[in-house]
Formats: C-alpha cells, structure tokens, sequence
C-alpha cells in the first residue's frame, strides 16, 4: 500500500509542478489581453529568428511597456525563454514588474503571469504593430499573433494635412479605464490655467543650454493645457519650453520666436510694438 | 510491484491523453480571444467612421434619422461631422444590424462618448484631445474602451518664410517677416462651433465655463460667437491648443507667389486669398460671404473656399478674433458679413480692434470705418492653434 501511495505522490509530481500547465489558446488569451496595450516593445535580441542559443539557458527575448488598470501607471512584461538542452525543457515566461525597472537578464521568481514548458524552436517577430511569437509546443506548431495598435513609432508631419501617427491606425489607442482615470487628485499633468511666466509659476518643461544641448527631460508632452517655446539660444532645434497658456510678446512675458532665417539673431524675438526684448538672466528674451 | 506498475501504466496513458487535449486550443479561450479580437475590429471600423464623417457608409444611411433628432434644418457643411462626436452619437442611435453596444456614461446625460483632454483625465501618455468610447460585444458582454484623436480638423503650417500684416511700402520701411523653420505648427481648419463648445461645457472644468449655455438644433454647427476672449483662450487650452495668432493666421491666408521657394527674398502678397494680383478682386459669395451674400444664401460655417494652407473662411462670415503678439489692439478680422462687398475691410492683414468683453458697437474699434448697419449684439469667432514636437 505504501509502495502505491509512493508511485503516486511521484506520479503527481511528475503532472503537476507548481500551478496548473497552461494550455497555448489560454497563453493566447492572457498575452493578447494585455499586449494589445502595449505603448513600447523593447529588448528584442533576435528579431523573427528562431532562438537557438545559448542551449540550456534563459534570456529575455522581448519587454512590453504597458498601461496598468485605470492608465495612471505604466508596467513592464519582461518575457523569457529557455532553449532546450539536454534534460532541461524549453519554456517561455513572462513575469509582470509593476515599475518601469529594466527587465533582468532572467527570471528572478517563480511568480509568472504565463509559463509554457516543453517549447522548442521559439521565434518571436516584431514588425508592422504586431508581435508574432511561433515556437512548437510539444511537438506541435503553435503561433500567436497579437496587434499593438498603442504602439508609435514617431509622426508624420506633412503640409496641407493634419498630424498623422506612425502607428497601425493613426488617431487610435485603446485605453484602460477605470474610475482612477478620471479622479483629478491623480491628474499627473504639469502646470494651472493661471500660470505666468511673467508671475513666475510657469513650469519649465524643456530647457535648452548655450550649447544647445537638452538639459534633462522634455516634459512637454505632460504639460496639461500646452506649452510654448521661448527665444533664448538661437538653437536649431529651438528655445527652452513652458507648460501654460502662451501670452509671448505681452509685458513681462517671454518675446514669441520670430525664426532667424529671415531676420537678424537679434531681432528673433516678437514683442508688442510698444515693448522691447531684453535678455533675463537664463538668457531668455523678455518683452520688457 | 504489479499493482504499480499497473497504476503506473494507466497514469502513463491518462497523461498522455491530458498533455494532448491541452496543445488543442480550448474553445472558452480561443472564444474569448475572437470576442477580443471583434472588439478591435469594431473600434477600427469606428475609427474608420469618426474620420471619414460625411463620407462614410454610415452617415447616408443614418443622415435623415440623425437630422432629425438634432433638430436640423439647415444645411450645414457636412465635412465638420470628421472627428465629431455628433455623428458617433447618430451612430449610436440609429445604426443597425451593430455585434456591439456603445456603453452610457450615465454621470454625463448617458453621453455614449467622453471628451478627454490632458485637464480632465489622469489617464498618461495623452498628446492629443479627442473622445473616448466604451464599446460592448453583444454575444460576450466583453467591453473596450478606445480613444479617437481630434485631429482631423487641423492643417500642418508649412515651414516657410512669411510675412505679418499688410504689405509695407517700400517708402515707409521693410515687411515684418518671420519663420517657423524647425516649428511643427498645426492650426484649425475651421473657426470653434458650438457643437465643441458644448463638449467642453460637458466635460471640461465647470469654473472656467459659467455662464455659457449650451448650444443646439441649427446652431450646433454654427461658429461658437458669444464667449468672451479669456472664455476662448480657456476653450483652447482645454485643448491644449491656444488662440490663433494674427501673424500665424497671416501665414495661412496670404497666397505665397512662389510655393517652392521657401525663403523668398521678399514676401509679395496680394489681400486676397485665392489670387496672387489684387486686381483680381470681385464680389462673389463663394470667395468672400459679404454683407450682400445674406441676401442669395443663408450663412454657414466654411461657406467660402480654403485658402493655400487649407485654411476655411478666412474673409467674410462672422468676425474673428487673434491673439496679437506685434499689434494687440488689431486682433479682429473684421472682413465679414456685416459689410458690404465694397468694403476696405475686405483685405486680408487689416485688422480691426475688440476689447474681448462685450459685442456692442463700443467694445469694437474699426478704426472709423464702422459698420452701416444697426446690429445690437456683434458675433466673434475664433479658432486655436497648437504646436506639436517632433
């Protein structure tokens, strides 16, 4: 009897490891549910080529940046994969970090938001917003494809037409709503209606040096009712940048730029015809 | 030891079986990823609907049905309906044979849409206002929310030289000219109608917008003309977007003589937007909508053509009011229909005056050339502009 109860306790062991096995249409179903969301996908080593080495060994294939619930806070989907070798099996896993922290090399618990054993041949292609991931699941040919519509690639600025997206359908996103989405104590965006530069409450959203360098991050996409630029450097790629609403050429305020093509450096800043512009100490043309 | 292997041997070919059934795709997730997956499709075709407008399927067959549950009876130009809510809402109503259901905002009058800006929702990564839609599968009840960027009603300013205000005579100094090289500006097609003034009345911060009413029936798609000028410049914030600026509105409107040369030596420009020689000026209702058009033909949004930039009613209509950075007491197109086709106003840089508060003759400054007519209440429009980065 004991003997019987041993041949199945190691018989279940050998069926169950620590969760139940995950069939591929079920790994279909929670990746896709959750990459269709996708605003960036990164660290792709071997971009549509099968996955070969180093056998035995476990490597991040690919990372998702993706909005959690309520789109508040992005997450992170590091998805890895074993090569097989020998007695170890071939497996993909992804396991979710909930901050924006590179992905290690590989997994770092046996806490996984898919695992899928006995996999070989695993390629995985990421092109035209859409991630193809093909591989053989025991011994049977399997493949993925799931659509990034989130995903941008840049813009596309072209005279006579409004702004379009490099993205699968330009002007598109799906989001993740929730009630947090709409709570205004969560409103992360930068800046008041009322701020001035002139009163000195305007957040400075990019800031260019003499060298025409950026000097830290340009936080002008997260400015809540828009932003404008300032005459300081004569840079080519422009001025340093405010979040708010643009009151350029009034008292105080910065000069508007006037480009440098077709006037003189020193005449680049537009002020009110009864103002002059005169530098502040961040050299930055003031209507004055 | 038999018994074992017995057990064994049965376990052996159960897991075989079992290890089989789950390389086979379940139909509860393979359903689940179609139902998903139809969802997406859905929103593209909805996508394919909010920026198509006039000219998609959908509207021919739901137009009369939607005319008339908006109480419309004049005729109105149809292209306003890209990236409107409106006709998502008509859509809603009167769309047949849908596999989905919108999904009501019940804390907005059941709105089957939410306008969403960077000042009303804490969702990141938002560059551009536009609506967002609930949508629900009918067989699954599944749901996806899906965003549409109003961008379709915007116009990429080329970069180029340009030149503010009306031509100088040489005798009396230089044009003020300028640039936007390395400037990605993009400025409305079209003047703000009430239809979006309505939204931001909706879903935008109820403390910037007391006191305006709301807008319906024949006046939905008619220029928003009674908000006072701080009211615009918080509607185009709302956008993210600010009031026009008068030398930006010059750029757009004043017909460049050469469009390939883009930094021409000087900028010649004629005061009218559809001809390079001032000669060619004469009375038509198609290039100008003058006080005399009122009579031929009731006056509607983009009633005269684009100018080279794509710019609609840049003469005639209802006044237009800019934020003016060189000259800030000329911030008003005053070209217009309430004067007549004689009119020196009707010259393309020659700006009246409007203290932004009131619509009485005296809040106005036409610089003695006032109207012949005796109109209590003066209708201003205005549109917004944004820059984007690259």
């Amino acid at each position: 009897m004991r003997l019987i109860l041993g041949c199945l306790l190691l018989l279940t062991s050998c069926i169950r490891p620590d969760q139940a096995p995950m069939s591929v249409a079920e790994m279909d179903l929670k990746l896709t549910q959750e990459w269709i969301y996708a605003t960036l996908v990164d660290d792709v080593k071997y971009n549509n080529e099968v996955i070969t080495r180093p056998p035995g060994f476990e490597q991040l294939a690919v990372s998702l940046i993706i909005p959690q619930a309520g789109g508040l806070v992005d997450k992170k989907h590091c998805v890895y994969y074993q090569v097989p070798y020998k007695e170890k099996v071939g497996h993909i896993r992804v396991q979710e970090i909930k901050n924006q922290t590179e992905c290690p090399d590989s997994t770092t618990d046996d806490k996984f938001f898919v695992s899928l054993d006995n996999v070989t041949n695993f390629k995985i292609a990421v092109a035209n917003y859409k991630i193809i991931m093909s591989f053989d699941f025991n011994k049977q040919k399997a493949e993925i494809t799931i659509p990034t519509p989130n995903v941008e690639l840049g813009l596309i600025h072209e005279k006579y037409r409004p702004l379009t997206e490099k993205r699968l359908i330009s002007g598109l996103r799906l989001l993740k709503l929730s009630d947090d989405s709409f709570d205004f104590a969560s409103n992360k965006y930068l800046g008041q209606l009322s701020d001035r530069f002139a009163r000195g409450t305007a957040i400075r959203c990019q800031q260019v040096n003499k060298d025409c360098q950026t000097v830290g991050e340009n936080r002008c996409e997260q400015c809540r009712y828009g932003w404008y630029e300032v005459v300081d450097f004569q840079c080519p790629q422009g001025g340093s940048k405010f979040c708010g609403q643009n009151h350029c050429g009034e008292k105080n305020e910065p000069a508007c730029p006037r480009g440098i093509k077709v006037v003189d450096p020193l005449d680049a800043g537009i002020c009110q015809s009864d103002l002059e512009p005169v530098a502040n100490a961040d050299k930055i043309l003031i209507c004055q | 030891m038999l018994v074992c292997a017995v057990l064994f041997g049965a376990l052996g070919i159960a897991f075989f079986y079992k290890n089989r059934n789950e390389t086979l795709k379940p139909d509860q997730f393979v359903q689940e990823k179609a139902s998903f997956m139809r969802l997406f499709q859905n929103s593209s075709e909805i996508h394919k609907l909010w920026t198509e407008g006039e000219e998609s399927r959908e509207w021919s067959l739901i137009k009369t049905a939607c005319l008339k549950h908006l109480g419309i009876t004049t005729k109105f130009d149809e292209t306003l309906l890209r990236c409107s809510p409106v006709l998502l809402q008509c859509h809603e109503l009167f769309s047949k044979n849908l596999t989905y259901k919108f999904v009501n905002f019940e804390e907005f009058d059941n709105s089957p849409y939410r306008y969403m800006t960077k000042s009303n929702t804490s969702y990141t990564g938002l560059r551009d206002p536009g609506v967002t839609v609930t949508i629900e599968d009918l067989k699954t009840k599944k749901r996806m929310d899906v965003f549409l960027a109003d961008q379709c009603q915007e116009v990429y300013l080329e970069q180029r030289a340009y030149a503010y205000g009306e031509p100088v005579d040489p005798k009396d100094g230089e044009d003020y000219r300028f640039d936007n090289f390395n400037r990605h500006l993009y400025l409305d097609t079209h003047l703000v109608t009430n239809a979006e003034v309505n939204d931001w009345l909706k879903f935008g911060n109820p403390d910037f917008t007391r006191g305006i009413k709301a807008k319906k029936e024949n006046d939905l798609f008619l220029p928003a003309t009674d908000l006072t000028y701080t009211q615009m410049e918080n509607f185009c914030s709302f956008k993210g977007k600010q009031v026009m600026l008068a030398h930006f509105f010059d750029a757009a409107t004043f017909l460049p003589m050469d469009l390939s040369e883009k930094i021409p030596a000087k900028n010649t420009r004629s005061p009218y937007y559809w001809t390079k020689k001032a000669s060619d000026y004469k009375s038509d209702c198609n290039l100008i909508y003058s006080k005399d058009c009122l009579a031929k033909k009731p006056y509607q949004l983009n009633s005269i053509g684009p100018t080279w930039a794509g710019m609609q009613d840049s003469m005639g209509g209802v006044f237009e009011v800019f934020r003016n950075p060189i000259d800030p007491e000329s911030n008003l197109r005053a070209s217009s229909f309430y004067f007549d086709s004689k009119s020196s106003w009707h010259k393309l840089g020659f700006r009246a005056g409007w203290n932004g508060e009131g619509f009485d003759l005296r809040d106005f400054d036409f610089r003695g050339l006032n109207p012949f007519v005796a109109i209590d209440k003066f209708q201003v429009g205005f549109r917004c502009m944004r820059e984007v980065m690259q």
